[in-house]
């Protein structure tokens, strides 16, 4: 009995340190690679930190578990007011909003897996879209309580000056990358130990058949929910990071930003975490690199403006067309064709 | 009374190009199990066109027409060139996943989608412009009292009303209609009786192209023109087309002129900021009272 | 005539077909017997283009099958039954027959109003029930549908698979009487699986035994249904 259960234990452990590893690897590489940044792309790169984790979020659902959600930018909104009414109506504190944002949008993605369970594809993809749509306006609806159009104004304040008297002066774009560049090293770290568990398992199970996934005992609509719950939990602590960049308002969540955090997930390999980073760089970058591209040649304004969202347009389909797993299925490949 | 009988009018007005929009949705979803996302961005390719053709001095019904035309071709395009070869490649580890079958087109015609409102934008500028109506907008007159509707609601209730009298007759009398019906039933038996399947789902793309470029005709004269101007017609076409059953052509109809009605009178009775919380409040009551839509038969969505 | 030689089918490289050669002869009943899983259906969807076999020939007067798809196939004669009496129930009976000579419509108007009527003439229950939908047929009713299907494309050669499969033994000696008559007055080639041995091989010219996959005997009907140690062997009595 004992013989059967230890490599088991191993494998956990080993899984742990791994991801522990990871997560450590990734956070200092935001901080060496923002120290040879300009203010810009230092807030750049803290945008990716942001989105990275609402693009885990469709790793989650949509590569682990198959459902696809074109609302995330909704529960990133919902994260997001979330937030920046406890901070401005309850002053509280920054920190504990944002993982206060976490429990109101899982909570919200209860409600909203509990509709999902019963939908699948494209029902569920409607009905997230219909939500993206929905959400904001809500904001604009009940205007005394969310500000409307306008908008509730936070920021992440400045930094402590311990954190100053240890590294030295720290910008303001320094700074928001200091403050979500922890909260993305633990999504990190809690999206691969959760695709490497027995849950993870069980979701990829419900993904590639449900029929046979419910014969070997899993509970459908309650493993959906889970999913739901936890891609929400995710998504809104994305939400509450990008509001307090300085506005949380229905024109900081449009219904592009959920399908550009599709795209994200979707070039970069829908079932990989790395190709989840690799996606946001691309998405975060890729306007800024045309732009850099473009500045020589003489193009009309109309067309510059553009460019990018043809380009994203182009890189979904081409990756649809000829690898659907993406740049992480891309690049198996090739080390796989090296083998042999 | 009044402003019932304007939101009832207008709510007709309106709910007949949903109908369209949803009756193009179900078209594709039931021939080839696709919910095409990019299917209003086809039709706002399609109608600037017709707007490009019309500032060259065309005519309004010759760009009409070539409008039309416009969208069978893109929509058999977008099935030709992405969506057959997509669906028919074997082989592939990411499509033998059931949820993945249904994901990955939906993926793509949302790279449709963005694509082609790029080149909406590189070729017409991104600015909103207007689109005529062969109709003028005023209301009729009896004498001297104003009718609660104008000539532009009923050249629109006449137009789909003409469309979905030759559709019905399309399905219901001809053998291309026949084979469509039940290449949608049933893929294999209608191959083994000797029909060419994937035609005839290239067909149901073209058709479906045709039907949501004509509600893009419809619909901008009192929308205006622009690369994002037609989202929200394929929002509320999609909830028509959820509420009418996703298999039923029929329920897809009827769904659009409910949604026409709901959307119209919360805009008369209650204040247009209400109109899309009233999409997504419908929607789910639509999901959770009557999954299987109105008309929709209960198998289809047993999995 | 039909004639297949080392024919391979695979599914996850498990060989469903592995090697299959015989004739069926123009203007006969041969049959094609086996247990469960012996790979019958697999040879019939084969033989139609549903499964792309990965090695061997299917010929078809001088035609080779295996590289058509299943709509040339079918426009050139072969025409198959599938198990489980698939009708599409949804569309009406009238529908369901129309359907099957959809094809031949532009070319074959006049011809396609005759055929109709004579299979209504075979069947005349569903010409009685001729606008009702498919599914409220019976059993017999739906497998005399399918094969009235694909009787009005005016096929050369009649792949049916399993036609007796669920349905009670009288009606499916009726069925099986009804193609037998056909086959002799029009010179229809038919291909019959069955796992009901006895029904098939009583009217059946020649007899196909199958197993996992294998022709182990190809032998004329009356022989081989004599021949107890084979029917012991393979068919269990």
């Amino acid at each position: 009995m004992s013989k059967g259960i230890k490599p088991v234990r191993l494998k956990y452990t080993v899984i742990g340190r791994r991801s522990t590893l990871l997560s450590i690897a990734l956070f200092i590489l935001f901080i060496l690679l923002s120290n040879q940044f300009d203010a810009y792309n230092q807030s750049q790169l803290a945008n990716i930190a942001t989105l990275l984790i609402a693009v885990f979020s469709i790793t989650l659902l949509t590569g682990a578990s198959g459902q696809i959600s074109l609302g995330q930018g909704a529960i990133m909104a919902v994260g997001g007011y979330g937030s920046a009414l406890l901070v401005t109506r309850l002053g509280l504190s920054m920190w504990l909003a944002f993982i206060l944002a976490i429990f109101i949008s899982a909570l919200f993605g209860l409600f909203l897996g509990l509709a999902a369970a019963r939908l699948s594809g494209p029902y569920l993809a409607g009905t997230t879209l219909v939500m993206a749509l929905a959400i904001p306006s809500i904001a604009v609806r009940f205007e005394s309580f969310f500000s409307g159009d306008v908008g509730l104004s936070v920021d992440y304040g400045v930094p402590p000056t311990w954190l100053s008297n240890l590294v030295g002066e720290i910008s303001i774009e320094q700074w928001s990358l200091y403050v979500v560049l922890p909260f993305t090293a633990i999504a990190l770290f809690a999206v691969l130990n959760l695709s490497n568990t027995r849950t993870g398992r069980t979701w990829r199970a419900v993904r590639d058949n449900e029929v046979s996934a419910a014969l070997s005992g899993i509970n459908i609509a309650r493993t959906k929910v889970i999913v739901f719950v936890c891609a929400s939990g995710l998504a809104g602590l994305a939400g509450a990071l990008y509001g307090f960049r300085g506005l949380v308002a229905p024109s900081v969540y449009p219904t592009d930003l959920s399908l550009t955090l599709l795209t994200a997930a979707v070039i970069g390999g829908l079932r990989s975490i790395g190709g989840a980073i690799f996606g946001t760089f691309v998405i975060v970058f890729l306007p800024d690199i045309i732009e850099k591209i473009t500045a020589n040649i003489e193009i009309p304004e109309t067309i510059g403006n553009y460019l990018p969202s043809l380009t994203i347009g182009i890189l979904l389909l081409l990756t649809v067309i000829l690898n659907p797993r993406g740049a992480a299925g891309a690049l198996e490949h090739a080390r796989h064709r090296r083998k042999h | 009374m009044t402003s019932f009988l304007t939101a009832f009018f207008s709510g007709t007005a309106q709910g007949a190009i949903y109908a369209l929009v949803s009756l193009g949705l179900v078209l594709v979803w039931r021939g080839a199990g696709v919910v095409n996302f990019a299917q209003m961005g086809q039709a706002m390719f399609t109608t600037y066109i017709a707007s490009q053709m019309i500032q060259n001095n065309y005519s309004y019904w010759t760009a009409f027409v070539v409008a039309l035309i416009c969208g069978a071709a893109l929509g058999a395009l977008v099935d030709l060139g992405l969506m057959r070869p997509l669906t028919s490649r074997k082989n592939s580890k990411l499509l033998n996943s059931q949820s993945m079958r249904t994901t990955i087109p939906v993926i793509a015609s949302l790279g449709i989608l963005g694509v082609l409102k790029s080149l909406a934008g590189i070729f017409w500028a991104g600015e909103e412009r207007g689109f005529p109506s062969p109709v003028a907008p005023n209301a009729i007159k009896i004498g001297e009292t104003n009718l609660a509707i104008t000539g532009f609601d009923l050249f629109v209730i006449g137009a789909v009303f003409i469309t979905l009298v030759l559709t019905t007759i399309f399905f219901t009398k001809t053998g291309m209609g026949l084979a469509m019906r039940a290449s949608a039933l049933n893929p294999e038996v209608t191959r083994l009786s000797g029909i060419k399947v994937g035609s005839v789902r290239t067909l149901g793309w073209a058709i479906s192209g045709t039907a949501s470029s004509l509600a893009g005709l419809l619909v901008t004269p009192r929308t205006n023109l622009s690369p994002n101007t037609l989202d929200l017609l394929l929002i509320v076409g999609f909830t028509a087309a959820v509420v009418g059953g996703l298999s039923s052509l029929m329920g897809s109809v009827l769904g659009g002129f409910i949604l026409g009605y709901v959307i119209s009178f919360v805009n008369v009775y209650s204040a247009p900021e209400n109109v899309f919380i009233a999409i997504l409040v419908f929607l789910l009551l639509a999901l959770f009272i009557r999954p299987q839509g109105i008309l929709g038969s209960k198998e289809v969505r047993r999995v | 005539m039909l004639a297949i030689s080392n024919l391979v089918t695979e599914f996850d490289s498990v060989k469903a077909l592995d090697g299959i050669s015989f004739q069926a002869k123009p203007g006969l009943i041969t049959t094609v017997i086996g247990a469960n899983g012996a790979g019958k259906s697999t040879l019939l969807r084969t033989i139609s283009g549903l499964e792309k076999p990965s090695s061997g020939s299917i010929k078809w007067q001088d035609q080779e099958l295996t590289s058509m798809s299943v709509e040339s196939i079918v426009r050139s004669g072969i025409a198959q039954v599938p198990e489980g009496h698939a009708v599409i129930s949804q569309l009406s009976v009238a529908e369901n027959i129309e359907l099957g000579g959809l094809f031949r419509r532009r070319s074959f108007r006049g011809d396609l109003a005759v055929a109709t009527k004579e299979v209504y003439e075979l069947f005349p229950i569903l010409y009685e029930r001729r606008n009702e939908a498919a599914g409220s047929l019976s059993g017999g009713e739906r497998q005399m549908l399918a094969i009235s299907r694909a009787l009005v494309s005016r096929p050369k050669l009649l792949l049916l698979d399993e036609p007796s499969l669920g349905l009670a033994p009288m009606i499916s000696a009726q069925i099986i009487s009804i193609v037998n008559n056909l086959c002799r007055a029009t010179g229809l080639t038919v291909l019959l699986v069955e796992q009901n041995a006895n029904t098939a091989l009583a009217v059946a010219d020649h007899g196909i035994l199958l197993a996992l996959g294998k022709v182990v005997a190809d032998l004329p009907a009356k022989e081989l249904s004599a021949d107890s140690s084979l029917r012991a062997a393979y068919l269990g009595y």
